[in-house]
């Protein structure tokens, strides 16, 4: 039991530093423009692809492929907050409209380029094992904890110590703060967006070796991180993270008990009673006294 | 003269609606699409009633549309339910489980409450999928009787043709816009309306703002349930694809193509919708695609739809007019 | 017999910052008041809790004897409690008739519904004809079927207060009605409210930056200061107040 709890724990916290990838991405376009990005998921999905094109035509090298796939990704973010994103703003039922279309436009292109089937990458680091007692698992299992972690902090140095990022918080904060510290708010919306696609494009190109690459891999991400960034309360950085980490752990763990059909209904069910119980989620403030 | 245009525009799809037998009988594949159409129609009426009127988003109504659905097949089927007291059956569970969900979920944020509507949206999903012994799992509920028959003297009424379950459909469709129409015209109607324009003031004015969601929800849940039904009914077996979260998606699409906040909106949307792609014969990738862009535009040039654009046109057309009599 | 208002040992904090802190006052007959204070006094504080927006932590509000500091703002708007709102609200996609009848309508929901199917066309004449006056009222008839977002600031700061009016309010609270209104205007506003408060002889209760404006207007302020009421007077004795004087320089 022990060996099957350390075996679902590591595979929770791999999956977990993914969702924390996706989570973190949404909630920075959330807490600075206030947009939910329904959309993310497909990007995570193009982040995959992205990578495989790079790794078989032309890099070869697969930390190359995944820079060059977050790079990619970031010039996308770039185009989508300019010309849709931003004359939506404040309009949440439209954002919401666009991001579906988004959604249709993206995934149906990527069957169109690539077909319907799953696409295979594996580089060395997928075959290579790792002994852990008598479980054995790939290496990339690592690679992504680690890079994951590594992205974390590279993000929160950025938010905290330059004058960009203190502007990105300053903005969530309060939308003329950008303007104060004498930075163009549409700076921070279009930064905020790159960065945040960016990092589903890392998501993308460090899950897509492990599984397969294949149209819908960044529905299940999406909704994942959706559920994250609420548990670990809307605009909340640390949420995010433990959020995301804390869904992965949770629903991996949770097929040791229940059928594996219903781990979606787990994480569904643990987002509901957190709503029920704590609305303003983990890290989230907590209005009080008013109507 | 906006009241009059979107009458007369309800009147002749109405007449159009009850004459298309007439009209399509000898094209059966046109009836069949015109069905379908009308299937969908019923859940974006509700889906109007929400978020139309009310200004709420939910992407997980297919799901309450599959309480309704399997609620009147398994009556139907298994025991033998006659369709009336099946359906109004079917529309009262998804109705109680938008109640259920409605209380705790309506008290939270917009953005909170689209996300937790994708989620009982899924979360439906999954039971559908899996409750075997309820839904039939994977395979879905095969062989729903269609409702029975009835005479009115030597005049025979029968749902098992093409064309008579069309009429049946039609006729649950009517009755269900009258229902939105009565609603909306109502001081109910300008209460959701106020909900959706300013929360605060409708709450100063007197508003009791959460029990008007709530019930708009809840409605609009139970509205989706009936058209799920018809659905199944139409289709003769219930499956879990009918009701996945693409379906969702695909309605609030309709609903922003016909225009949300008009009456006609939803069926308009609905009819476009599923006919479209039935004449526009490319991959449906492409198709998707294209959906895609139009989505897209809509958002950024056309909030409110094909009606909006209409309402639009017509408007400034008239004022054309107008100004012309005043020249001379 | 019991005032109208009455607000005693009101207190609210947020974080560490006292709001309001003890404040006391109460109306007790129909008249126009004004509240009145500096920056800071609390006075956007104690209207909010009146109008049900806030909670406070400690004392109570009475309206004609009953309790009613913490109650929903709906509740308050059907005990007869109308307001209108700093930044000016209607309902932008609604006409000008729409928005009236919208405040006379009954919005419990049970009997909204039973409305819905049992219509009565000869209430609904009598609810128009009462809106379509109030709009001749400010001028406003001719955009009756005009969308209230297409008026100017100016009009839709009048159609709020008609429509808090059509509601029948036992008294009504406006916040800094004068703010955003052109100074050649407000003296029409004066004279409309004027005008409407010697048809309904109810309370209006205002709270207003405006001295000039409020001064010429009110029968009696309240003048709040850190959080306290500092005094409650006619207008003139109060501008001599010499407290108030030192509150206003200090």
């Amino acid at each position: 039991m022990a060996t099957a709890i350390l075996e679902q724990f590591i595979n929770g916290a791999m999956m977990g530093s993914i969702y924390v990838l996706m989570a973190l991405g949404m909630v920075l376009i959330y807490g600075v423009m206030h947009v939910l990005n329904f959309a993310h998921g497909v990007l995570f999905m193009v982040g995959g692809y992205m990578a495989h094109l790079y790794f078989f035509n032309l890099t070869g090298s697969y930390p190359l492929a995944i820079l060059c796939s977050m790079a990619s990704l970031a010039l996308i973010g770039m185009v989508l907050e300019r010309l849709i994103f931003r004359q939506l703003r404040d309009n949440l039922r439209m954002q919401i409209v666009a991001s579906l279309g988004l959604i249709l436009i993206i995934q149906n292109g990527v069957v169109q380029l690539w077909g319907p089937h799953a696409l295979q990458m594996r580089p060395a680091s997928v075959d290579a094992l790792v002994r852990v007692g008598q479980l054995s698992f790939t290496v990339q299992h690592f690679v992504i904890i680690g890079v994951v972690a590594l992205a974390v902090t590279v993000l929160y140095l950025f938010l905290t110590r330059t004058r960009l990022g203190t502007a990105m918080r300053a903005t969530s904060q309060h939308p003329e703060a950008a303007v104060v510290v004498g930075i163009d708010p549409n700076r921070v919306y279009t930064l905020t967006f790159m960065i945040a696609c960016a990092l589903a494009g890392l998501g993308g190109a460090l899950l897509g070796p492990l599984f397969l690459i294949f149209p819908q891999m960044g529905d299940a991400p999406m909704l994942k991180a959706l559920s994250a960034i609420i548990i670990g309360g809307m605009g909340s950085v640390p949420g995010a993270i433990v959020g995301g980490l804390g869904i992965g752990i949770l629903e991996s763990l949770s097929t040791l008990v229940i059928p594996t059909d219903y781990r979606d209904t787990i994480v569904f069910g643990a987002l509901i009673l957190m709503l029920l119980v704590r609305p303003w989620g983990i890290f989230g403030v907590r209005v009080r006294g008013e109507h | 003269m906006k009241l009059s245009l979107s009458a007369i525009a309800g009147l002749a799809l109405f007449v159009l609606g009850a004459l298309a037998p007439l009209i399509f009988g000898s094209q059966p594949y046109i009836l069949y699409v015109l069905t379908l159409a009308l299937c969908y129609a019923i859940p974006a009426i509700g889906m109007n009633l929400l978020y139309g009127y009310t200004g709420l988003v939910s992407l997980g109504h297919m799901g309450f549309a599959g309480v309704g659905a399997y609620t009147t097949a398994v009556l139907m089927k298994d025991f033998g339910v006659p369709f009336v007291p099946s359906l109004l059956a079917g529309a009262g569970a998804a109705g109680l489980i938008g109640l259920v969900v409605g209380i705790p979920c309506l008290r939270l944020r917009s953005h909170f409450f689209i996300v937790v509507t994708l989620a009982v949206g899924m979360i439906m999903y999954t039971l559908f999928n899996n409750l075997d012994a309820l839904t039939g799992g994977a395979e879905g509920l095969p062989g729903i009787p269609r409702p029975e028959g009835f005479a009115i003297g030597a005049f025979e009424v029968e749902f098992r043709s093409l064309t008579g379950f069309y009429l049946l459909v039609f006729t649950v469709t009517a009755l269900v816009f009258l229902l939105q129409y009565v609603l909306v015209r109502s001081d109910f109607g300008r209460s959701l309306s106020s909900v959706r324009q300013d929360e605060s003031l409708a709450a100063a004015r007197g508003v009791n703002v959460f029990a008007h969601k709530l019930f708009a929800f809840v409605l609009s849940a139970a509205i989706a349930g009936v058209g799920g039904a018809m659905k199944v009914l139409f289709l003769r077996a219930a499956a879990p694809l009918s009701f996945e979260l693409q379906e969702s998606i695909n309605l609030i699409m309709m609903l922003i193509l016909g225009g949300a906040g008009y009456l006609i909106g939803p069926i308009i949307g609905a009819i476009t919708f599923v006919a479209l792609p039935e004449f526009l014969r490319v991959a449906s990738e492409l198709r998707l695609i294209f959906f895609g862009f139009v989505l897209l535009l809509l958002a950024r040039f056309a909030p409110r739809g094909i009606c909006g654009l209409t309402e639009a046109a017509y408007t400034k057309l008239s004022n054309r007019e107008k100004a012309v009599v005043a020249h001379t | 017999m019991s005032p109208i208002l009455e607000v005693s040992g009101i207190s609210k904090n947020f974080g560490g910052i006292q709001a309001v802190d003890g404040a006391s006052f109460s109306l007790g007959q129909p008249g126009i008041y004004g509240l009145i204070g500096p920056n800071g006094a609390g006075k956007t504080t104690m209207f909010d809790i009146i109008c049900g927006r806030q909670i406070p932590n400690a004392g109570e509000v009475r309206f004609h004897s009953q309790r009613i500091d913490g109650m929903k703002p709906y509740r308050l708007a059907r005990e007869g409690l109308a307001r209108t709102f700093q930044e000016c609200r209607v309902l932008p996609e609604e006409t000008c008739l729409d928005n009236v009848l919208f405040a006379a309508q009954d919005k419990r929901l049970g009997g909204e519904v039973v409305q819905a199917l049992t219509r009565s066309g000869k209430a609904r004449r009598a609810a128009e004809a009462e809106a379509r006056r109030l709009l001749r009222l400010i001028n406003l008839e001719r955009y009756a079927d005009e969308p209230a977002g297409a008026l100017s600031y100016g009009q839709r700061r009048l159609l709020e207060i008609v429509s808090c009016l059509m509601s029948k309010p036992r008294i009504l609270l406006l916040d800094e009605p004068a703010s955003g209104i052109n100074p050649t205007l407000l003296n029409t506003l004066r004279d409309f409210l004027v005008e409407i408060y010697e048809e309904t002889r109810i309370v209006f209760l205002i709270v207003e930056h405006n001295m000039e404006f409020i001064m010429s207007l009110a029968s009696e302020i309240v003048v709040m200061h850190q959080g306290r009421v500092l005094t409650q007077g006619a207008p003139d004795r109060v501008q001599s107040d010499k407290s108030v004087i030192d509150a206003y320089l200090g």
